[in-house]
This record gives C-alpha cells, sequence and structure tokens, in this order.
C-alpha cells in the first residue's frame, strides 16, 4: 500500500506501513471530535483520546489502565459484560443507546458503536469503542414528541356538547400510536362524562384512506364495548364517495352530513327533544 | 380496584356477577357454570356481566361471554357487560374480539336500566 504524504517542507514523500502511516492515524484519532477508546477483552481502558477526556472529564493518565467500567452507572453493570462477549466473539455493537457517568459523576446520554481489534492472524484481542453524546439530542427527540402529542390534544378535544353526548373531531393521517391514543382519549372522556353517545366528526379528515376508515371503524367498535353508540357527521360528498369505493360497511352506524344534523340524531337516541319556552316546538 | 373472586348476586330479577382483576381460565369457566347454576335456582330476566375490574382481555374469556350471554337468551334472558375499561376496549377490538350481540353498558347503573326499561329507542340510518 502506498501512501503520499506532504511535510512541511512541500516535499512529497512516499510511506509504505511506515511509521508515517502509523502517525496519520493516531492523528485522525486525536483530533477526533468523537471520543475513541481502546479497552481490553477484560474491560481494561488501553486507549483514551482527546474527546474522551472531554465527554467523560477524565484526563488519559488518570483513567488507562482502570476498567471501563468506571463509566458505567451501577445499575447498568451487565452492559460491559454483554458488549464484550459479543466483541469477543467478533460481532460489533452498533449505535447502542445508553447512559455512561463522567468524573463529575453527570449522567449523559451516549452512543456507542464497538468495534473488535484484530492481530494479524485475525484473533479478538481488544475492543475499541466509539462514544457520541447524544443528550442534546435526545432532548430534543423527547420534545418534538412531546409537542406533537400537545399538538394533537389540543387539535382534537373531546368536547361534552349535551348530557351524554360528547363530539370528537376525527383527524386523519394519524399513525397508528396516535389514533390509539386518540380513540383511548374518547373512551376516557365518556367514561368521565358518562355519555351514551359519540359523534365523530370528520369534517376535518382531507382524505378518507384505508388507514383512517379501519382507525373510524375500530373506534366505532371501542364505543360499542361500552355502551356507547357513534354517529358519524360532517360527511361530505368526497368522503362518501371515498367511503364508498372503500366497501366500507357502515350499515349499523347513523351518519350525518352536518354535525347540527349528527346532534338532533344523538337527541332522538336519548329521547330528548329541544322545544321553544313558549311551549310551541 | 383489585378484585379477587367472582361473586353472584341476585337483586330483584337479575342476575348481578363481578369478575375478578385478573381472571385465569378456571375462573373464566367457573363463571360459566356459575351462571348457568343461578339462572335454574332463580330464573332471573336478565344478567349483568361486570367487568370493571378486568384489566386484560384474551379470546377465551371473550368466546365464553359470548356463549354464556347466548345460553342465557336460550332461557329467557337478556345479558349485559357492564364496565369495560377503555384499554381492555381497545386491545379487545384490535384483536377483533366481539361480544357477539351480547350489549354493552358503560357502568353497572346502566346495564340495570337497559335490562329494567324498555330497549332505548335506536335510530334507524
Amino acid at each position: 500500500m502506498k501512501n503520499k504524504i506532504r511535510s512541511k517542507g512541500g516535499e512529497t514523500a512516499t510511506g509504505i506501513q511506515g511509521f508515517q502511516t502509523q502517525a496519520l492515524l493516531a492523528a485522525i484519532v486525536e483530533s477526533s471530535d468523537d471520543a475513541i477508546i481502546g479497552k481490553t477483552l477484560e474491560g481494561t481502558v488501553v486507549s483514551w483520546n482527546l474527546a474522551a477526556e472531554r465527554m467523560y472529564g477524565y484526563a488519559a493518565r488518570e483513567i488507562v489502565g482502570r476498567s471501563i467500567n468506571t463509566l458505567v452507572p451501577p445499575n447498568r453493570s451487565e452492559e460491559t459484560v454483554q458488549i464484550l462477549e459479543r466483541v469477543k466473539r467478533g460481532e460489533r455493537v452498533d449505535h447502542f443507546e445508553t447512559v455512561r457517568l463522567r468524573k463529575d459523576d453527570l449522567c449523559i446520554n451516549v452512543s456507542l458503536t464497538v468495534s473488535p481489534i484484530k492481530d494479524e492472524s485475525g484473533r479478538v484481542i481488544g475492543a475499541s469503542t466509539i462514544a457520541r453524546d447524544i443528550t442534546e439530542q435526545k432532548k430534543l427527540r423527547e420534545a418534538l414528541t412531546q409537542r406533537a402529542k400537545e399538538i394533537l390534544d389540543v387539535s382534537t378535544p373531546v368536547l361534552q356538547v349535551w348530557e351524554g353526548v360528547v363530539v370528537a373531531p376525527f383527524i386523519g393521517t394519524l399513525d397508528t400510536q396516535r389514533a390509539e391514543q386518540f380513540t383511548e382519549r374518547l373512551l376516557e372522556r365518556i367514561v368521565e362524562t358518562n355519555s351514551s353517545v359519540a359523534l365523530l366528526d370528520v369534517t376535518g379528515v382531507p382524505a378518507m384512506d384505508t388507514r383512517t376508515a379501519q382507525h373510524l371503524i375500530e373506534t366505532i367498535a371501542a364505543l360499542r364495548l361500552l355502551g356507547a353508540q357513534a354517529v358519524l357527521t360532517g360527511v361530505r360528498p368526497a368522503i362518501a364517495q371515498m367511503l364508498t369505493h372503500l366497501g366500507i360497511n357502515l350499515t349499523d352506524v347513523v351518519t350525518r352530513s352536518s354535525l347540527a344534523a349528527g346532534l338532533a340524531v344523538a337527541l332522538e337516541i336519548l329521547n330528548l327533544k329541544i322545544s321553544a319556552r313558549d311551549g310551541h316546538t | 380496584m383489585i378484585n379477587k373472586s367472582l361473586s353472584v348476586v341476585k337483586i330483584r330479577d337479575t342476575l348481578m356477577v363481578t369478575m375478578p382483576t385478573d381472571p385465569d381460565d378456571v375462573m373464566v369457566s367457573a363463571l360459566q357454570e356459575a351462571v348457568l347454576e343461578a339462572m335454574e335456582k332463580y330464573r332471573p330476566q336478565g344478567l349483568v356481566l361486570d367487568i370493571s375490574a378486568v384489566e386484560t382481555l384474551d379470546s377465551f374469556f371473550a368466546r365464553t361471554v359470548a356463549e354464556t350471554s347466548r345460553m342465557v337468551a336460550l332461557m329467557g334472558g337478556r345479558t349485559v357487560i357492564a364496565g369495560m375499561r377503555p384499554s381492555v376496549a381497545i386491545t379487545a377490538t384490535q384483536l377483533g374480539l366481539t361480544m357477539g350481540t351480547t350489549m354493552a353498558a358503560l357502568n353497572v347503573d346502566r346495564a340495570l336500566d337497559l335490562l329494567t326499561a324498555k330497549p332505548p329507542r335506536r335510530e334507524s340510518a
């Protein structure tokens, strides 16, 4: 293998698996932004780069020769054994997300990639870990999930519109998890308000696809198990067409094109009627 | 509410059966036996199956309930399942478990209303 390396004077030198290549690789490790840690198969630290010093707070001389378990929180002590077992078998542990302890006892979220170090005969003689601090990334991810949930909660309130009647706006394109959350919240509101009719308003559904239709059917079935009847409201011509084309069976579900019409149905179900104060209906 | 045992109580013309929190297969089979025995003894018009303490539902339970309900119907009675928990209802629908034509009520009060009054008028589509 031939490498051309430019020296300071502008001359080129060719290194063949020699000192220059080693120096180059060492420089790459030292200047890397990711912590790179070399360990024996027993878990003793043998190399520790600058990024590792910054990430974990230990200087190289403080940690080289000590066990990697110095960084592992007590409740995760089996992880080192498990990881090293896999590495001994020649496997690579990829992007393993876990928690590690800094020198100042601060816990950080990290992503670890551990690879086997092999000698010339291919025997595994150690492990090399690349660690990345993902604390910020994790916080952002969790904030996003929380935000998505809040948006869902705000955009789909289940309102009690009369004694025994709730209205739930249905929005399309919900993933399975959100759809389940929506249905569960609707059922909980039914219990809270002691309702027997739920108006599922689909005015806000942009398009009726198989998944939304499936969610609708499951919600209606779940409502039945709680003794509540569903009325589908806000069925626009486009939605009616799509439901028909999808062959969705809604023969035992009452449907109406507007929420107002749906409310009228709800009152009938509850055997109620609205009459004017002077006695005329 | 953690309920450990099956209870069968006669209230006027209705049989009230309360299921425990985590009914195993033995308990579920015992349910059917207990119901049939009580039906024989009291000849009630209706059966209320209170499952408000049940946290998990499996296909064996669902099937047994549907069967029991059919047996009760054959003997001239009606069955209402009361108090299913939201999480249980969702699991049941996801697994495609229906209780057949058995009626369901939000709670025991509603169940008793259903059985003692005329059936509520359902608007036809």
